[in-house]
This record gives C-alpha cells, sequence and structure tokens, in this order.
C-alpha cells in the first residue's frame, strides 16, 4: 500500500519493486544522456518514450489487459518525473486516453498523446501523434481528437521547460460527453500528484548531496546544524505529502477515479501538495544558494516543474475551498477527517 | 473485496465497528457522568472512574493478551480507540501511561509475575502508572541521567531525583530508570536498568511541580534510599537504555502527536458549519487547516501499520511526532483567527473559544514532552544521512 515509496529513506520491498527500478532506470538513463543540453525550453525525449513503449508503461491505465492500472501509473508517472525526464506520459495514459475512450474516438495505438482542456497551455501539442481536444461544457464535455499537423502550434513552454504549447484548433466535429469534466480535471490534479511527489523526492535528495558536498568556513554545510534541521523539515514536508498522495492512488486504485473516495483524496492531496511545494522548493533553493538558480544547475528542473504542476488542474486555493466546504457539510466532521464520510468504511 | 483505501484510512470493517462500539459508548457514558470535553485531556484531565468504566466496557489494554486480562488485539485496533478517545476530548489521562507504556513495556520484558500482577489491572483499568525518566540535569539529553540504583540483600537502592513526572502524585506506580553501573562516558548508554516502584515506598517524596497554567500535573520525586525488591527489576539489569528507546517509534507516532486539539478543531468546524454563507476565504482556511490534519494523520497511521508489520520506522516516526506536535501548536492561533469569523452569539462558540484558551496555555508543552523537536530532527537529519 505504500505505492509511492522512495527517497532519502529508500523504498518499502513490495510487488512494484521490479516496476520502480526499470522506470528508474529508463528515467536515470535519459536524465544523463541530457546533462549540458538543458535550457529553456526543454524538448519531448523521444528515446525516453521509446524505452518505455518497449517496456510497455506507456498505456498501462488505457488498455484492459495491460496489467497495469492507476498503482502502476502511479509508479511509472513518480519514477519519471523524479528525473525530470521530458515526455507525457500522464497525458497519454491517464487523459487524452481516457477521455477518447469516452467520446468514443479513436487515437493511434501508440505513439505519446496529449491533451487540450485548454488552448493556451497544451502540454507538447507538437510532439504528440493526436491532440485530444476536451473543453468543459456544463458537467460534460465538448471532444475532438486532432492530427497536430492540421492545427496551428506556437511552441511555448512551463517554468520546468516542459513543452506548453498555444494551439489554435478547427471549430467543427466535436463530441458531446455526458458528465465527464469533473473526472478529467480529478485525474489531471491526480496525475500531477504523483508526479509532484517525485519532483520533491528529486529535490530533497539534491540538497543532500549538495550540503554534503559543498564546504563553507572549512567544513561541509551539512556538518550545520541548522541545515540539518532544514533538511529534516523538508523531509518531514515530503513524507506527508507521500502519504496524502498515496491515499489518492489507493483510493483510484480500489474504487476507480469517479468515486467519492478519489474525490476526496485528490482535493486532500492536492491541497498538501499545494502547500508542501513551495516549502520545500524554498528550502531547496536556500541550500543551494547561488549555484541552484543557474540554468547549468539541475535544480530548476525538479523545483520549477513541481510549482508549475501544482497549479494545473485546479489551483490549491480552489481544493482548499472545497475542503472546506466539505467537512462543513460533514454530518460529522471527524468521520470526514478519517475518510470515513466519503463512502468507506461502514 | 479487499478494502486498500479504508485500510489505510484505518477504517476497514473491523476497525469501523470498533469506532462505532467505542463511539456510542462515549456518547452514553458522557451523557450519564457529564464530562467535559477538553483538549490535551490524556496530559490533564484525570478521571479514575472514567478509566474504570472504559475498562470495565472492553476499551483498556487491547494489546494485552487474554490471559492476562487484556484483548489480545492488534496494535491498530489500539491505534483506532487511542484516535476515537482523543478525537471525543475524553478524560483519559489516569490510564494513558499504563496503557500506552507500562503494558507493552511488561509484556516485552516483564516476568510472569509481573505481568500476572500488574497487566490484569492496567486492563481494568484501576492501576495507574507514571514514567521517571528526565532529571534536573537530563532533560533532552536523557544519557546524562545519575540516578543512583545499588545492589542490597534481595534488591536494589535507589537514590536521586526524577522530574516531569507527569500524574506520579495520583498513580500506584513510577517506572524509573537508573544506573546500575556506574557512567561511562565512552559508552554513555549502558548500565541502565528500569524499576517498577511503588508509589507509597518508604523514603519516595513526590512535590508538585506547577504548570503555569495553575494545573498540577508534573512532579518532583525525591528517592532517599528507596529499597525495591528483586521482584520490581523490569527486564534485564544495564538494559534500560535499550529498553526504553527500543518501542520509542509507536509513541512518537501515535495519534496523541497530532490530536492534542482535535477537540477544538472538530468544534470550531461544527460551528462555522452552522454560519449562514460562509465566505470562500474562510472555506479556504479551514481546509488549508484540515488538509494538515489529514495528511499528518495518513503519515500517522502508515506508520502505525508498518511497525504492525515488524517494519522499522525510526525516522518516520520521529517526523511524525515534529510534525505533528508542530502542527497542534500552529492549529491554535488558526482556529483564534477562524472563530473571529463566528457571530458573537452563535450556539457553541464560547465553547470553542474555552477550548482555544486551554489549547493556548497548552501549547507550548507540544513540541517538548517525551522529548524535544529539536532532538528529533537531529536523528530525522542521522537517517538522512547528514549527521
Amino acid at each position: 500500500m505504500t505505492v509511492l515509496s522512495g527517497g532519502v529513506f529508500g523504498s518499502a520491498a513490495d510487488d512494484l519493486t521490479d516496476l520502480r527500478a526499470l522506470v528508474d532506470d529508463i528515467g536515470a538513463r535519459s536524465f544523463e544522456s541530457r546533462i549540458g543540453h538543458r535550457g529553456l525550453p526543454d524538448s519531448f525525449d523521444r528515446i525516453a518514450w521509446g524505452h518505455l513503449q518497449e517496456a510497455g508503461l506507456t498505456r498501462l491505465d488505457s488498455v484492459a489487459d495491460s496489467g497495469g492500472g492507476p498503482a502502476e501509473v502511479a509508479v511509472v508517472l513518480r519514477a519519471l518525473a523524479r528525473h525530470a525526464v521530458s515526455v507525457p506520459a500522464a497525458e497519454t495514459d491517464v487523459l487524452a486516453c481516457w477521455v477518447a475512450g469516452r467520446a468514443g474516438l479513436e487515437v493511434p495505438e501508440t505513439g505519446p498523446l496529449t491533451i487540450a482542456t485548454t488552448l493556451d497551455a497544451v502540454p507538447y501539442a507538437c510532439d504528440a501523434a493526436a491532440v485530444v481536444l476536451a473543453f468543459t461544457h456544463g458537467d460534460g464535455l465538448r471532444v475532438a481528437v486532432c492530427d497536430p499537423a492540421d492545427l496551428s502550434i506556437t511552441k511555448g513552454h512551463n517554468g520546468g521547460g516542459e513543452p506548453r504549447d498555444v494551439v489554435i484548433a478547427p471549430s467543427d466535429a466535436f463530441i458531446a460527453v455526458e458528465g465527464a469534466a469533473a473526472e478529467l480535471t480529478r485525474r489531471g490534479a491526480w496525475a500531477r500528484c504523483m508526479q509532484v511527489i517525485g519532483a520533491l523526492d528529486a529535490a530533497v535528495e539534491f540538497s543532500v548531496a549538495h550540503t554534503r558536498e559543498r564546504e563553507q568556513f572549512g567544513r561541509p554545510l551539512s556538518a550545520f546544524q541548522v541545515v540539518q534541521h532544514s533538511l529534516a523539515a523538508m523531509a518531514g514536508d515530503v513524507e506527508r505529502a507521500r502519504a496524502a498522495a498515496n491515499l489518492a492512488v489507493v483510493a483510484a486504485a480500489d474504487h476507480g477515479f469517479d468515486s467519492p473516495q478519489t474525490d476526496y483524496a485528490v482535493t486532500v492531496a492536492k491541497v498538501t501538495l499545494g502547500r508542501v511545494v513551495p516549502a520545500v522548493v524554498t528550502s531547496a533553493h536556500q541550500l543551494h544558494a547561488a549555484i541552484g538558480v543557474t540554468i547549468e544547475h539541475r535544480l530548476w528542473l525538479v523545483t520549477q516543474r513541481a510549482r508549475s504542476w501544482i497549479g494545473e488542474f485546479g489551483d490549491t486555493a480552489h481544493y482548499a475551498r472545497r475542503l472546506g466546504r466539505l467537512a462543513m457539510a460533514a454530518d460529522d466532521p471527524w468521520d470526514m477527517i478519517i475518510g470515513g464520510a466519503s463512502g468507506s468504511g461502514t | 473485496m479487499a478494502d486498500d483505501f479504508a485500510a489505510l484510512c484505518a477504517n476497514e470493517l473491523e476497525l469501523a465497528t470498533l469506532r462505532g462500539t467505542l463511539r456510542e459508548f462515549l456518547a452514553a457514558d458522557r451523557a450519564e457522568f457529564g464530562w467535559q470535553q477538553s483538549v490535551d485531556a490524556w496530559l490533564s484531565k484525570w478521571d479514575e472512574p472514567f478509566s474504570a468504566r472504559l475498562g470495565d466496557a472492553g476499551f483498556l489494554g487491547l494489546t494485552i493478551p487474554t490471559e492476562y486480562g487484556g484483548r489480545g488485539l492488534g496494535h491498530l485496533h489500539r491505534y483506532v480507540v487511542t484516535e476515537e478517545l482523543l478525537a471525543a476530548g475524553a478524560p483519559v489521562a489516569a490510564h494513558w501511561i499504563a496503557d500506552r507504556q507500562v503494558g507493552p513495556g511488561l509484556l516485552s520484558y516483564g516476568t510472569e509475575e509481573q505481568r500476572r500482577r500488574i497487566l490484569p489491572r492496567i486492563a481494568a483499568g484501576r492501576y495507574f502508572s507514571a514514567i521517571g525518566m528526565s532529571e534536573p540535569q537530563a532533560g533532552s539529553d536523557l544519557a546524562a541521567a545519575a540516578m543512583k540504583a545499588v545492589r542490597t540483600d534481595g534488591g536494589w537502592i535507589l537514590s536521586g531525583k526524577k522530574v516531569w513526572t507527569s500524574g506520579a502524585h495520583l498513580a500506584h506506580q513510577v517506572v524509573v530508570l537508573a544506573r546500575t553501573s556506574p557512567m561511562d562516558s565512552a559508552h554513555r548508554h549502558t548500565g541502565f536498568s528500569q524499576f517498577i516502584v511503588p508509589t507509597d515506598s518508604p523514603g519516595l517524596e513526590i512535590s508538585p511541580i506547577v504548570l503555569l497554567t495553575g494545573e498540577h500535573h508534573f512532579n518532583e520525586i525525591a528517592f532517599d534510599e528507596v529499597f525495591i525488591d528483586d521482584t520490581n527489576l523490569l527486564g534485564t539489569e544495564g538494559d534500560g537504555w535499550r529498553q526504553v528507546t527500543a518501542e520509542l517509534s509507536f509513541e512518537r507516532s501515535g495519534p496523541e502527536r497530532i490530536l492534542s486539539t482535535a477537540p477544538m478543531i472538530t468544534a470550531l468546524v461544527r460551528v462555522l458549519a452552522g454560519q449562514p454563507d460562509v465566505d470562500d476565504h474562510t472555506a479556504a482556511a479551514v481546509g488549508d487547516l484540515l488538509a494538515q490534519l489529514i495528511s499528518l494523520r495518513q503519515l500517522s497511521v502508515s506508520v502505525a501499520r508498518a511497525l504492525a508489520d515488524g517494519r522499522p520506522q525510526v525516522n518516520e516516526a520521529a517526523l511524525v511526532k515534529d510534525l505533528g506536535t508542530r502542527f497542534e501548536q500552529e492549529s491554535v492561533q488558526l482556529a483564534a483567527d477562524l472563530l473571529s469569523y463566528v457571530d458573537t452569539d452563535a450556539p457553541g462558540r464560547a465553547a470553542v473559544a474555552d477550548l482555544i484558551d486551554v489549547a493556548g496555555l497548552h501549547a507550548p508543552m507540544f513540541t517538548l514532552r517525551g522529548g524535544t523537536n529539536e532532538v528529533l530532527r537531529g536523528m530525522v537529519a542521522k537517517g538522512m544521512g547528514v549527521r
């Protein structure tokens, strides 16, 4: 049940151990191959995508007999984010395939896909085999599948260098899907939470490594108690975030994305991670000092991606309001705190 | 179907059922006996008849085997009972230390005679204990403890002083950490042993250390050549340090490191829920407060599950205590700010204001009892490989 395990205190051995090691290997190779070549914007990693596709890891949730589900997807997303691999894995598996399926539309069986819920920050639009447009209409969606060649695309990127393109879409041929808007947002928020855990794990690992190597005043920074306490506080925030995100993984694995359990757990995770990310990012940069704010250092690849991801599919304040209203509407606030009011247990 | 989600919430059917029976008991007991819901009740609300009723109803000694009068259930059963009691603000202080530490300690290290003598009375909620660890010169640095236990015919002579001993003035016994061999500065953790000391032992003098609230929970205990017979050595001579530290992960990661202010928080949410048209900013502040509590609880439950499976959780448990107790402190001002939003004549408002007042007075203790947070952060840093 510790699907997202990892980070500075190591992983639990369980039946996901092999998958973790496999994706970790793909991620580490991607990261190493790009050392010295990273900048703004960063580009789609076609080689890493090829490795993922060969290993059968790109359609885990969306292909019925893949042998995978939300737990496996979460492991993949976390590990890829930990190594800042620039691929639309979440967009393909958790979002685009699902929306297209709900609309009864075909998507290419291989290759990266992406989702456009708005037109001004579409992940990897230039690189995708197909762009799935999914615009909210009431509580439903208007969906179309487009070949990027038929779209007018202006390249852009988020703070972490990931492609976020501006797209001009055709105005015809949309399929209406009833009642899917909330689940699409929940899936997107869920996937970003998994990625954020990977990025935060990397931020803490980088901070430990840097403070052990860097010497000032004649000793490593890690020898200073104030630095040790700052690292411990970061680890605490990340473990708390991991516990919240892990509940969201297990909720989706047990009950599916369209369930009150997953709605509850994603809401809690979004608020938790939304507050943890600024704190951990601030500490990581403070501990790295000036070198950490340069483009040639690796730190920005994880800190700025975490910052970008936490604002997507609903910002932190939005989910905080939802959680507050959920608590005030509960018959027993304590029962809601223990996850009982979302339909589990009794 | 296996429901891992409910299990991660410590709310699977068996545990949810246990919660339900306990909630029914508490509602009926409170209606009959009129105790007030309180914050930080595990330190401050000593109610011996309540503890006895709780024991009679089968909610104490959950992990104690049935042959010693307990329920023979798992660590998670105890976890959910503990958190339900804290959330309800029930007066649990009398049995707290005995049920949390002394019972498990006796099961791990006690003799058969000690178990038969003490465990059934703990499970019955009729035997109360204190723990004597800190000394005037040994606070965060517990290994500096100097209390002496010298071998004599048929037992030991204890001399020295213990401080901050919660509830000793009301308890039947104190479990004392003492040096059975002199301090070796190269091996500071060796030479300690644990003793079970009846509080009516000749030569033992208990005096109050009054809190800044005016309350008396802490004590100073002076040992003037107190004789303890051999039947009251707990565990192995010289193994005391390992015995007291071995199971600290349970204590550090337990619900009481998160939920000391929970009755204040849930009462506040209920009062806010009664306000017409709560604005977005206020709703978000409630959401932020609860996300902290829920995520901390998820971390605590995950540690409890790992410990129940026998997996070590030293770093994670230390983190729960550091994060959880800081949250308890911060929750007081957050609650006060939110209460300011509530109409002055709203039902329940005055009761929440009282809980906030008491929580504010107790708040400085949250991050220091059982070891200061600074010490915990040092341990975590060690676990991260930087110390």
